[in-house]
């Protein structure tokens, strides 16, 4: 006996977002898993001889280096694809765990109200009063470089993106009827939570999560861009633009690259859930059911 | 000459790529000054009319063929400017909802001002004749009321200014939607007498929308009812309410609760064929719950016949419909000593609200004692607001009472496990069933929620005991595995009230359980609760803003008001004399069962 109805699969699965987004996403994340197979070099292997190599395309590249090499003749497409491991990585933990904490807490304070949801609320106020970036460069140098350090200060700033938005679901779920009723019959309040108010929050949830994977992408670049990220040793897209922007006028394509995968990446998880949002929304599914 | 002639109309949209029509060969012609009724049950297509004459249709639907002309000018082929100078100045709008059919953002001068000014009033009598309409709707202190805004006003005013509104113009037509659908009773007996108050001194003629027969019956002259979008009968409302020509007419009737005397109420079985079913009926639309069926019924549409003057019914044996009887009920077991299930002693229960430098205080519930006894029903009747629900709500323990003593079953609620016995004995069964059932769970899963709160149980079991309970309540087997999104209005508040009984309580809490139904669903659930009062021996606590519902199902009546009982006592004695004022309010402000009577009172008045 599934909670969801059994109809939701392919009602999501139809919509063009979806799958969009979701084709451009696996694609990636099928790119980051497979990396050692299909990278054409190591990316840290540098050649001396050969830096700042276009393109193939362009005059002068060589097909040994299909996007070119950068000031250390690193091969820019390898390092493009490791870079990819490294954003998926973020991008799936971290929002899970932001996902985790934000969640459990708006589930809280939206479920039992009062004073519980007056602490959570106040704290989430003042946590989001710091400007995020200030906020994760701080972690950074408070924990030093690594990727799990990473991943740490993103759950740490972003979990309260989850627990504002999420929090007013609860609220609305909580107030329907049927929410009380369970109480009457004998659920405990966790049961209540997890049966009755969850598979109202989760599609909400699924989305914000979409959402927050684009953004792991980004607070990530710029973190490794300024260096406080995974370590010069560990290929990431931000460092790559980094790297570049010191030869911005003899090889912008260096620059343009990282850039793009970022983009495109970003754009995916968008795309995704807005499509989400639009086909799981209850607000929207609900009326057109009726 | 007739101010609003319908010829033949037919109103049509297109459903799964074939033309339905909603509405089929209407005919009726109001006069100028008469109001007609128009009555059916929800989806029969009233509405459909208003919208129809006020040119108001939802985006797909359109006239087909037939005709339907305003003072002479045919509104269906006339062209969009004069139709829009026709709204507002010949034909004026009184609006179901009257809260939401005002902007919240402007006061209500402002929006009257506008209104006057797009009927071509002069900007200088503009603000006198605003006062003079609010004179004219009974509105006190005119002046000031043009500076509030709607959310300032109560429900019943808000309606008024409407009324207001929609008299401005000298309409020579105005359409009342169920204009008094989501007022109080009380409030509602005074807006229908001002509707009536100001046709008859501007000379207007009323298309009066409403559900409601007995309101119908007090209001309109001639009444047209509908069925699955059909006229079925059609004539003067004296006619039409004493001697039905069309079994469905006399059906709505019996299923209407009585006030005078407890009687027997019609269920009519099934429900109203939907839209999509239009296409399938190829006789009397009605047949399939008619008691007065017979083969010929199946085989054509019966045209409308004459049954007395001007007085047509569609129906082949209009003889026979006087003879539908509601079947006989067994008498419920005789209220002999009863042991006491729940007892509530002083309960009072006060709302603070505001923060902690402007607090304000409002006790929705004060000092109010009372006792239930098993098999017993006790009615709880008020307006809203009058603390019915808290007091619900506060027995069951959604919320706790700041002072007072609830009993069940003998132990006090200071007792230790007073929870968990709590809901052993006592169940509730929400208003709405749309917020009360998860859209998310089956059907089967709704109703044994009890069983999954006390612990692993296999879906099998639930599925088996799901059976049970749905035979119980009259609903097929299969409905156990649909969604509530899969049931109609009807089904789902016996999937809401077989929940509550899957515990096997001995005191059920029922809040407002049948209103926003239509009268046959009501009927059905009314009968249904009788029933399984015989068999499961149960006590209920029955809220209802509805006296003739109460009267037809309880043994005793609470009167509440501003969170006191200001009455009690046996439901007959109550109903017969009444002795608080406010009860007697209460009983005035409902229509006479006996559309007789109305008219011999407006006689002699």
């Amino acid at each position: 006996m599934s909670a969801l109805p059994t109809f939701a699969l392919p009602t999501w699965l139809r919509s063009g977002r979806v799958i969009t987004g979701l084709a451009i996403v696996v694609a990636v994340a099928l790119i980051a898993l497979l990396a050692p197979l299909i990278a054409p070099h190591d990316p840290n292997e540098q050649n001396l001889l050969s830096t700042f190599l276009p393109p193939m395309w362009l005059k002068g590249g060589e097909a040994a280096f299909p996007l070119g090499t950068d000031s250390l003749g690193r091969c820019t497409l390898s390092r493009l694809i490791y870079g990819a491991r490294i954003a998926m990585t973020v991008a799936i933990v971290a929002s899970l765990g932001a996902m985790l904490i934000g969640a459990v807490l708006a589930h809280i304070a939206g479920y039992f109200g009062g004073t519980i949801d007056w602490l959570i609320g106040r704290t989430v106020d003042v946590w989001m009063s710091f400007p995020p970036v200030i906020l994760s460069l701080i972690l950074m140098v408070g924990l030093g470089t690594g990727l799990r350090n990473v991943i740490l200060a993103i759950v740490l700033v972003d979990w309260t993106r989850f627990c504002r938005v999420l929090r007013s679901e609860v609220l609305v779920v909580t107030r329907r009827d049927y929410v009380a009723a369970a109480r009457l019959v004998g659920f405990s309040h966790a049961r209540t939570i997890l049966r009755e108010i969850l598979p109202a929050t989760l599609p909400l949830l699924i989305t914000l999560m979409s959402l927050e994977m684009g953004i792991a992408v980004i607070v990530e670049a710029i973190l490794s861009f300024v260096g406080m990220s995974v370590g010069a040793t560990t290929p990431a897209w931000g460092q790559m633009i980094a790297d570049a922007r010191q030869h911005i006028y003899d090889a912008p394509w260096n620059l343009v690259f990282p850039i793009l995968a970022i983009f495109v990446t970003v754009l995916g998880f968008n795309v995704l859930g807005d499509g989400l949002r639009r086909t799981l929304d209850v607000r929207v599914t609900e009326t057109q059911r009726a | 000459m007739s101010l609003l002639v319908a010829n033949e109309l037919t109103v049509s949209t297109m459903l799964d790529g074939a033309h339905v029509p909603v509405l089929r060969d209407l005919s009726f012609a109001l006069e100028p000054g008469r109001v007609l009724g128009l009555v059916g049950e929800s989806g029969a297509g009233k509405s459909m009319v208003g919208r129809t004459v006020a040119q108001l249709l939802p985006p797909g639907f359109a006239v087909s063929s037939g005709s339907l002309s305003f003072a002479g000018t045919d509104l269906v082929t006339m062209a969009a400017d004069a139709r829009r100078a026709l709204l507002g100045r010949e034909i004026a709008f009184i609006p179901q909802e009257p809260l939401s059919a005002l902007n919240p953002v402007r006061t209500i001068g402002a929006q009257l001002d506008e209104h006057l000014a797009r009927i071509g009033a002069p900007a200088s009598e503009r603000r006198e004749r605003m006062v003079q309409a609010f004179d004219a709707v009974h509105l006190p202190h005119g002046a000031e009321l043009l500076r509030r805004y709607p959310h300032q006003l109560s429900g019943g005013m808000c309606q008024r200014v409407l009324i207001a509104f929609a008299f401005a113009s000298h309409p020579k037509l105005v359409i009342a939607d169920e204009p008094t659908t989501a007022l109080d009773v009380t409030i509602q007996a005074r807006i229908v007498r001002l509707i009536a108050e100001m046709q008859d001194r501007e000379d207007t003629a009323v298309l009066f929308i409403t559900h409601d027969l007995r309101l119908a019956a007090q209001v309109c002259d001639d009444i047209l009812v509908l069925y699955a979008g059909r006229p079925v009968e059609y004539g003067p409302a004296r006619r039409v309410f004493a001697t039905p020509g069309h079994p469905y007419t006399r059906c709505l009737q019996l299923a209407n609760p009585a006030m005078h005397q407890r009687r027997v109420l019609y269920a009519l079985p099934e429900r109203m064929p939907g839209l999509r079913a239009y296409a399938s009926i190829t006789g009397c639309a009605f047949a399939p719950r008619c008691p007065n069926v017979i083969d010929a019924c199946r085989a054509a549409p019966p045209p409308m016949s004459e049954v007395g003057a001007g007085h047509r019914a569609a129906c082949i044996r209009t003889a026979q419909t006087r003879d539908i009887a509601a079947a006989a009920e067994p008498a419920a077991d005789a209220t002999a000593a009863r042991a006491p299930i729940l007892a509530v002693e002083n309960l009072t229960k006060r709302f603070t609200s505001g923060g902690f430098l402007r607090r304000s205080d409002f006790t929705a519930v004060k000092n109010v004692s009372f006792t239930l006894h098993e098999n017993e029903f006790v009615g709880i009747v008020g307006e809203s607001g009058s603390g019915k629900s808290t007091l619900a709500r506060l027995i069951v323990g959604l919320e706790t009472p700041t002072e007072g003593r609830i009993t069940i079953a003998g132990h006090a609620a200071s007792a230790p496990g007073f929870a968990a016995h709590r809901r052993r004995h006592v169940q509730m069964v929400f208003q709405d069933p749309q917020s009360a059932l998860n859209p998310r769970r089956r059907v089967a899963s709704i109703v044994t929620q009890p069983l999954e709160a006390a612990g692993r149980v296999s879906w099998q079991e639930r599925l088996q005991r799901a059976g049970l309970l749905l035979g119980e309540i009259g609903l097929p087997a299969d409905a156990a595995l649909r969604f509530p999104a899969q049931l109609s209005g009807g089904q789902r508040q016996r999937v809401n009230i077989a929940r509550a009984l899957c515990a096997v309580p001995r005191v059920l809490i029922a809040d407002e359980i049948v209103s926003g139904l239509d009268v046959s669903v009501q009927a059905q659930l009314l009968r249904l609760l009788a029933a399984l009062r015989r068999e499961r021996h149960f006590a209920m606590l029955f809220i209802s803003h509805d006296l003739s519902v109460v009267r037809y199902l309880c043994d005793r009546v609470l009167v509440m008001y501003r969170g006191e009982v200001v009455e009690s006592g046996p439901t007959e004695q109550v109903f017969a004399a009444p002795a608080h004022d406010y009860t007697r309010a209460l009983l005035a402000a409902v229509p006479p069962d006996d559309p007789a009577e109305v008219w011999q009172g407006l006689a002699a008045g």
